[in-house]
C-alpha cells in the first residue's frame, strides 16, 4: 500500500525519476518539510546513539570552579549550578527523550493495536467492554492521567514511560478499531475466511498491516506527545529522577532559581524539546500526506 | 432523538463509574500515604500516631468500604475533606475553579480568534508561501513545551518592562485583573492557537472541494463571497468541534502554566494534592476534570446536530 | 563681647545646629504605624499549628499570633540565655536546687477571641507538648524537650511551675524559642490547626493553602503601641524565582527568611541595589545519615574513609561560592556559641585543610576493606526531592569517585522519606537538621540520643549519653562549652552523623520596612515582627 502511493504520487507529478535514489530525491523536493523533519530526527538519533562522542564532557561531573559558567568556548551552552556541561547534558539528555518516544510510542501503540483489533474484529461483549475502557481513558486529559500515574508509579525511567504510554492507548485503538471494521467487510477477508484460514491469522495477516499506515501516521505523533508529557511531568517534578539528564527535569531546577541569573539553563534545555517534537511533527505531517490521502491537507 | 440522549447519558454515567475506580485503585498503589506526608514536616514518624491519624482519617478501612463512602458521599454532594487542611474539600475546590475558568476562557477566547482567521487565510491561499509560512509556525508552536513558553513569557516580560504580572487575589483595577490573566492566558492560548488554525485549515480545505463551492464557483460568484459566506459557514461546524476537544487539550496546558505564573487555580492545585497524597482532593478534582470534558463533548455533539440538519442523533 | 564669647556663642550655635538636625533626623527614625506587610511565604505550610510542625514555614507565618512564656529579645541577631526576654511571664526564678522554674504571669492578657489568659493556659500547653491529658496533638514532634519537665504545677491564676527531674539550666532556651508558643486551653488542637488563636501581635485571618495566609493587627495586644502594622499579607509563591521577581519589581516587601541563595543575592544587588540584604547563618546543618547496621558501613573504616573524603571547601564553593561555614554538629563560632573552636575543629578526621593527604588515607582505609580501583564498592546516596538535599548529594557522588566509592542518587518523594529512614532502607542518606536553639541539650538529645525519634541512624553509644548529662546539668557556661567540644569531637570522629556544612542563607526586605532582625544562630525565633514598621 505505501509503495502503491508513492507511485501513484511519482506519476501524478509526472516525475521522470529513474530508480532508488532519484525517487528518494523527488520525495524529497516533493515533501521539503517532511525531509527537513527526517534530518532532525536523525540527527537526534546519531546524538543519542553516540553520546559518548558528542558530548565533550560527562554529563554528571560537578566542577566547581565553572558554575553557572556563561555559554563560551570551553562550555559552548554554559555550564550549570554544578559547573557541568549543559550542552554535553542536553546530549545525553537526547537518550532520555529517545527512550520515553520511543518507548512509550511503542507501548502504547501495540497495546492500543491489540485492543483495536480485537474489539473490531471480534465485535460483540468483548468490543462493548473495550470501547469502554477506552472512553474511560480518553475522559481523562493525557497530562492528567499520566501525572496521576507517575505519582502512583514512582519517579523512575520504566514507570515514566509507563505512565506515558497507558494514557496514549485509546487513540490508537479508536482509529485501529474503525479501520478493522471497514476491512472485515471487504473481499479479500471474506475469501480468506472461505478458504478456512484461522480468525487469528487473517487479523494478523490480512487486517494488521492494511491498517499500517494509519498507526504510522498515529506512531509518529504519539513519539512527540510522549517527549512533549515528559517534558511536564519532570517539569512538575514527577517525571525522570536526578541525576539523569532529562531535559524537563534540567528545566525545572533553572526555572525555579536562574530565570534572570543564567538565562542559558532555561533557553537550550527548552529548544532541545522543542526541536526534537518539531521534527516530529513535520516528519508526522508529510507520512500523512504519503501514507493517508484523505486526510491529506 | 429521546433514545439516543439516554443512552448517551447511561454510556457517559459508565464512563464515569469506570474513571471513578481507576482513579481510586491508583492512589491506592501510591508508595507512602497522607500520614508520612503530614510527617514530613515533623521530621519524623511515629508509627503510634500514625496508626491513630490513620484510623481518624479511615484509612484503615478496607479498599472497598473506603470507596463506598467516598461514592456515596460524591452522591449525596459531600466530597469528604482535604486531610491537609481539614477543611471540606468542595471549600477547597470551588473556590479555585473560577480562576482557572477565567484563564481558560481568556485563553480558548486568545486561540480561537487567533487559529480561525489564520487558518482560513491558510486555506485559500492554499499552496502559496503564506501558507507554507503559516503551516510551519503552526507546527513550531504545537512543539513548544507550554511551561518553556510561559517561561519565555515570563522571561521577555522581565527583559522589557522589568517585573512580571504576580497573582494577586484583590487586583487593583480591571487592568490589572486584566494583564495578570491575560500574560498566562496567551502562553497556554498560543499553543492552542496553533492546534486550531491546522484544523481550520484542514476542514477549509475540505469544504472547499466540496461540490456546492464548484457550483457556486461556476455560477460566477466571487471568490471573496465564497470564501467567506459560503465555505467558512459550513466548516464552522468542525470548528466547533475542535473547540470541543480544546477543552481537554487547554487543561494540560494549564497544569504547567498555572504552575509557572504561580495562579492558585484548580489544575495547578491537582499537582499539590498529587504531591500531598491528599486523596479526597485528587479523587473529587479528576471526577470534576472527567465531567467537564465528557459533559463537553456530549454537548459539542449536540451542537453538532443542531447546527447541522444532515446529521440525525442516533442514526 | 570678646572674642572667646564669640567663639563660645559660635560652637553653642553650632550644637544647637546639631541638635537641630539631629532633631529633624528624629521624625524620620520614629516608627511609624500603619500599612501592611507583604512577605511571600515559601511554600504551603502542613497545618497553621506551630506545635505539630518541625520546619519554619510555620513559625515565620504564625509566630505573630502568639506569645511564649518568655522569648529571645527579637531585636538581637545573636540568641544567648542573656538575651531571653520577658514575654507571658513578668519574671522567673530557679530554686536552689535548680530543679524548679517559677514564672510570674502577665496579668489582663487575653486571647484573640476575648477570653482571659490565665496560668491554666500554661499547664494545658506543657501538658499537651509533654503527651498528658485528654486534648492531643496530631503530631508531637518536640516532645523530647520535656522529657526532662516531671510535670507543670500553677499557683493561682499568676503562677506556673516547671518541675525538672534533674538541674536542666537549657530548659529556659527552650521555652523562650519561636516553637514554643502558649496555646489557649480552650480550644482543640484540631481548631489550632485551621484557625490558631493567640495572644499575640497578630491575629489569624485566613490560611489558603497554596494561595495565602493573612494576618490583622491585635488592636486589644498587651504591649502598648505595639505592633506598628496594620497587617501582614503572606502570599505564598513556591517558584523563588517569581519570588524574587516579585521582589525585584518592588511588589514584595520582603522575602521569606533565609530563602536568598548566593546567586539570587548577586542577581537582586544588581536588579534592586535599594533593596538590604543580609546573608548569615542559618544553624542549618547539611549532613549524612549513615546506615551503620547494614554492610558496607557497619564498617567503621568505610564510614571513615567516607568522612576522610569530603572536600567541604568544594561543596562550600559550589553551593555558596565560599559563604557558608565548616563545623561539627554544634554551629561554629562567632555566630554559634557552643561549636568548636577552628584549631579543635581540624583535629577531626577528614576536617584538616589538605585534601589530598585525606584521600590518601581513605583510600588506604577502603583499600583495607577490600576495594579497589578495579574492584570498586557500588553504593545508594538516597536523598529528599528537594534542590537543597538533592544538590549536595550530586557533589558527594562525585567526590566519593575518588575513593573508589561509586555512588548512585536515589531521589526519595518527600511521602516516602521518613518512612523509608525508620525502616532504614538506605545506605547513606543527605539529610538537613535544622537546630532552633543554639545549645547543645537541643542537638545531642533530640539528634544522638539512644531512642530520640529524630535520632534517624539510631546511634546509640551509652557512654557518650552520659556526657550528654553531664554537660546538661552544668550551670557553669564556660565549662559546659569545653564539655559539648568534646563531645562533638567524638560524634564526628566516630562518623555519628557527618556533617558537610553549615549553610548561611539570605534575607532581603525594600528600605521602607524597618525593624527588621534576622538570628544569626537559628532561622526560628525570630518571627515576632511587633517592632517591624513601614516608612511611607
Amino acid at each position: 500500500m505505501k509503495q502503491l502511493e508513492i507511485d501513484a504520487e511519482l506519476k501524478k507529478a509526472g516525475a521522470h525519476a529513474k530508480g532508488r535514489f532519484g525517487e528518494l530525491r523527488f520525495l524529497a523536493r516533493r515533501y521539503l518539510l517532511g525531509t527537513i523533519g527526517l534530518v532532525i530526527m536523525i540527527m537526534f538519533i546519531l546524538t543519542a546513539l553516540f553520546a559518548e562522542w558528542i558530548a565533550p564532557f560527562d554529563p554528571l561531573t560537578v566542577n566547581a570552579k565553572q558554575a553557572l559558567a556563561a555559554p563560551g568556548a570551553l562550555h559552548w551552552l554554559g555550564a550549570d549550578s554544578f559547573g557541568r556541561d549543559v550542552f554535553s547534558r542536553i546530549v545525553y539528555g537526547t537518550r532520555i527523550s529517545m527512550a520515553v518516544g520511543i518507548g512509550s510510542m511503542l507501548l502504547g501503540s501495540s497495546l492500543g493495536v491489540v485492543i483495536g483489533l480485537t474489539s473490531g474484529y471480534l465485535g460483540g461483549w468483548v468490543d462493548l467492554v473495550f470501547q469502554r475502557l477506552v472512553d474511560i481513558l480518553q475522559a481523562l486529559p493525557l497530562l492528567v492521567l499520566a501525572l496521576v500515574m507517575a505519582a502512583a508509579l514512582g519517579p523512575s525511567l520504566q514507570n515514566t514511560i509507563l505512565a506515558i504510554a497507558i494514557p496514549l492507548v485509546p487513540t490508537v485503538a479508536r482509529v485501529i478499531r474503525a479501520n478493522t471494521l471497514t476491512l472485515r467487510e471487504l473481499p479479500f477477508v471474506e475469501a480468506a475466511k472461505a478458504a478456512g484460514m484461522s480468525e487469528t491469522r487473517i487479523a494478523l495477516r490480512h487486517v494488521l498491516p492494511n491498517t499500517l499506515a494509519p498507526l504510522i501516521v498515529l506512531a509518529t505523533a504519539q513519539f512527540g506527545s510522549a517527549i512533549l508529557t515528559e517534558a511536564s511531568l519532570s517539569f512538575l517534578g514527577l517525571g525522570i529522577p536526578e541525576p539523569h539528564p532529562s531535559w524537563g527535569r534540567m528545566l525545572s531546577e533553572s526555572a525555579a532559581e536562574y530565570v534572570r541569573t543564567a538565562p542559558w539553563l532555561v533557553i537550550f534545555p527548552g529548544l532541545a524539546i522543542s526541536l526534537i517534537v518539531f521534527g516530529t511533527n513535520l516528519l508526522g505531517d508529510a507520512l500523512r500526506d504519503i501514507l493517508d490521502p484523505r486526510q491529506r491537507t | 432523538m429521546l433514545s439516543y440522549l439516554v443512552q448517551r447519558l447511561f454510556l457517559m454515567l459508565v464512563t464515569l463509574f469506570g474513571i471513578s475506580l481507576v482513579i481510586f485503585a491508583l492512589l491506592r498503589i501510591v508508595p507512602g500515604n497522607i500520614v508520612d506526608v503530614l510527617f514530613d514536616a515533623a521530621g519524623f514518624v511515629d508509627p503510634a500516631e500514625k496508626i491513630k491519624i490513620e484510623k481518624d482519617l479511615g484509612l484503615d478501612q478496607p479498599i472497598v468500604v473506603q470507596y463506598a463512602t467516598w461514592i456515596g458521599g460524591l452522591l449525596r454532594g459531600d466530597l469528604g475533606f482535604s486531610y491537609v487542611s481539614e477543611k471540606p474539600a468542595l471549600a477547597e475546590i470551588l473556590p479555585r475553579i473560577p480562576i482557572t475558568a477565567r484563564l481558560a476562557g481568556l485563553a480558548l477566547l486568545f486561540a480561537v480568534s487567533l487559529g480561525v482567521p489564520l487558518g482560513v487565510v491558510s486555506a485559500v491561499k492554499q499552496n502559496t508561501r503564506l501558507d507554507y509560512f503559516l503551516r510551519v509556525v503552526s507546527l513550531a508552536g504545537l512543539s513548544l513545551p507550554a511551561f518553556w513558553l510561559g517561561l519565555l513569557i515570563l522571561m521577555a516580560s522581565v527583559a522589557l518592562f522589568g517585573t512580571i504580572p504576580i497573582y494577586n487575589a484583590a487586583p487593583k483595577s480591571m487592568w490589572d485583573s486584566f494583564v495578570m490573566y491575560a500574560v498566562p492566558a496567551a502562553a497556554v492560548g498560543l499553543r492552542s492557537s496553533a492546534l486550531i488554525m491546522r484544523l481550520t485549515r484542514s476542514s477549509m480545505l475540505e469544504v472547499l472541494r466540496q461540490d456546492y463551492i464548484r457550483t457556486a464557483r461556476s455560477k460566477g460568484a466571487s471568490e471573496r463571497s465564497i470564501n467567506y459566506s459560503h465555505a467558512l459557514k459550513n466548516a464552522i461546524l468542525p470548528i466547533v468541534t475542535i473547540i470541543g476537544v480544546e477543552a481537554a487539550f487547554l487543561i494540560g496546558g494549564l497544569i504547567v502554566t498555572e504552575t509557572v505564573f504561580n495562579i492558585p487555580g484548580v489544575a495547578r492545585f491537582l499537582v499539590e494534592a498529587i504531591r500531598w497524597r491528599d486523596y479526597p482532593i485528587v479523587q473529587n478534582l479528576v471526577m470534576f476534570i472527567a465531567v467537564v470534558v465528557v459533559v463537553v463533548n456530549f454537548v459539542v455533539d449536540l451542537l453538532y446536530a443542531a447546527l447541522d440538519p444532515r446529521i440525525k442523533l442516533g442514526a | 563681647m570678646s572674642g572667646s564669647q564669640a567663639r563660645t556663642r559660635a560652637a553653642i550655635s553650632i550644637a544647637v545646629a546639631l541638635a537641630a538636625t539631629a532633631g529633624l533626623a528624629s521624625p524620620v527614625l520614629a516608627q511609624k504605624q500603619g500599612g501592611t506587610l507583604k512577605l511571600y511565604q515559601r511554600d504551603s505550610p502542613a497545618s497553621a499549628s506551630i506545635h505539630e510542625e518541625a520546619t519554619y514555614s510555620n513559625n515565620v507565618p504564625f509566630m505573630p499570633i502568639f506569645n511564649n512564656l518568655v522569648v529571645f529579645k527579637q531585636d538581637a541577631p545573636q540568641n544567648t540565655v542573656e538575651t531571653i526576654v520577658p514575654d507571658l511571664a513578668t519574671s522567673w526564678a530557679w530554686s536552689d536546687d535548680k530543679t524548679k522554674l517559677v514564672f510570674k504571669l502577665r496579668e489582663g492578657v487575653t486571647w484573640h477571641d476575648g477570653k482571659p489568659f490565665t496560668s491554666a493556659d500554661v499547664k494545658c500547653t506543657f501538658d499537651m507538648l509533654m503527651g498528658k491529658g485528654t486534648n492531643k496533638f496530631r503530631k508531637n514532634p518536640r516532645k523530647s524537650w520535656y522529657d526532662n519537665v516531671s510535670d507543670v504545677t500553677v499557683n493561682g491564676d499568676t503562677e506556673a511551675t516547671f518541675n525538672l527531674k534533674r538541674p536542666q539550666p537549657a530548659l529556659i532556651s527552650l521555652l523562650a524559642s519561636g516553637y514554643t508558643p502558649v496555646y489557649p486551653c480552650h480550644m482543640s488542637a484540631a481548631d489550632m490547626r485551621t484557625k490558631p488563636v493567640g495572644t499575640g501581635p497578630f491575629k489569624f485571618v485566613e490560611f489558603k493553602a497554596n494561595e495565602s495566609i493573612k494576618l490583622v493587627r491585635n488592636p486589644n495586644y498587651w504591649k502598648p503601641g505595639r505592633p506598628y502594622l496594620d497587617g501582614i499579607d503572606l502570599p505564598i509563591i513556591a517558584n523563588r524565582s517569581t519570588a524574587m521577581l516579585g521582589f525585584i519589581a518592588g511588589q514584595i516587601d520582603m522575602t521569606f527568611p533565609t530563602e536568598v541563595t548566593v546567586a539570587l543575592l548577586k542577581d537582586i544587588k544588581g536588579q534592586a541595589p535599594q533593596a538590604i540584604c543580609k546573608f548569615e547563618p542559618s544553624n542549618v546543618s547539611t549532613n549524612l545519615i549513615v546506615n551503620r547496621d547494614a554492610p558496607p558501613f557497619d564498617n567503621i573504616n568505610i564510614r571513615r574513609a567516607m568522612a576522610l573524603a569530603m572536600d567541604r571547601k568544594s561543596f562550600i564553593s559550589i553551593l555558596f561560592e565560599g559563604q557558608a561555614d565548616e563545623g561539627g554538629a554544634l554551629l561554629p563560632p562567632p555566630a554559634g556559641i557552643w561549636g568548636m573552636p577552628k584549631d579543635q575543629l581540624e583535629t577531626v578526621a577528614g576536617y584538616g585543610p589538605d585534601v589530598k593527604k585525606n584521600r590518601d588515607e581513605a583510600r588506604k582505609l577502603i583499600e583495607a576493606a577490600g576495594y579497589s580501583a578495579d574492584k570498586r564498592l557500588k553504593v545508594k546516596v538516597s536523598t529528599r526531592n528537594i534542590p537543597t538535599y538533592r544538590d549536595p548529594a550530586v557533589i558527594l557522588i562525585d567526590q566519593l569517585k575518588d575513593i573508589y566509592i561509586d555512588g548512585e542518587l536515589d531521589v526519595v518523594e518527600t511521602a516516602n522519606w521518613f518512612s523509608k529512614v525508620a525502616r532504614k532502607d538506605y545506605m547513606i542518606g543527605l539529610n538537613l537538621t535544622g537546630n532552633a536553639v543554639d545549645d547543645p541539650d537541643q542537638s545531642f538529645y533530640e539528634n544522638f540520643a539512644c531512642g530520640s525519634e529524630r535520632n534517624y541512624t539510631n546511634y546509640c553509644n551509652k557512654e557518650l549519653e552520659k556526657e550528654f548529662d553531664l554537660q546538661s546539668q552544668e550551670t557553669d557556661p564556660a565549662k559546659r562549652k569545653v564539655m559539648a567540644w568534646a563531645i562533638d569531637k567524638k560524634l564526628q570522629d566516630d562518623v555519628a552523623r557527618p556533617v558537610i556544612y553549615h549553610s548561611r542563607l539570605g534575607t532581603c526586605w525594600q528600605p521602607k520596612v524597618k525593624g527588621v532582625t534576622v538570628m544569626v544562630n537559628s532561622s526560628y525565633n525570630g518571627y515576632r515582627y511587633e517592632d517591624v514598621w513601614l516608612d511611607q
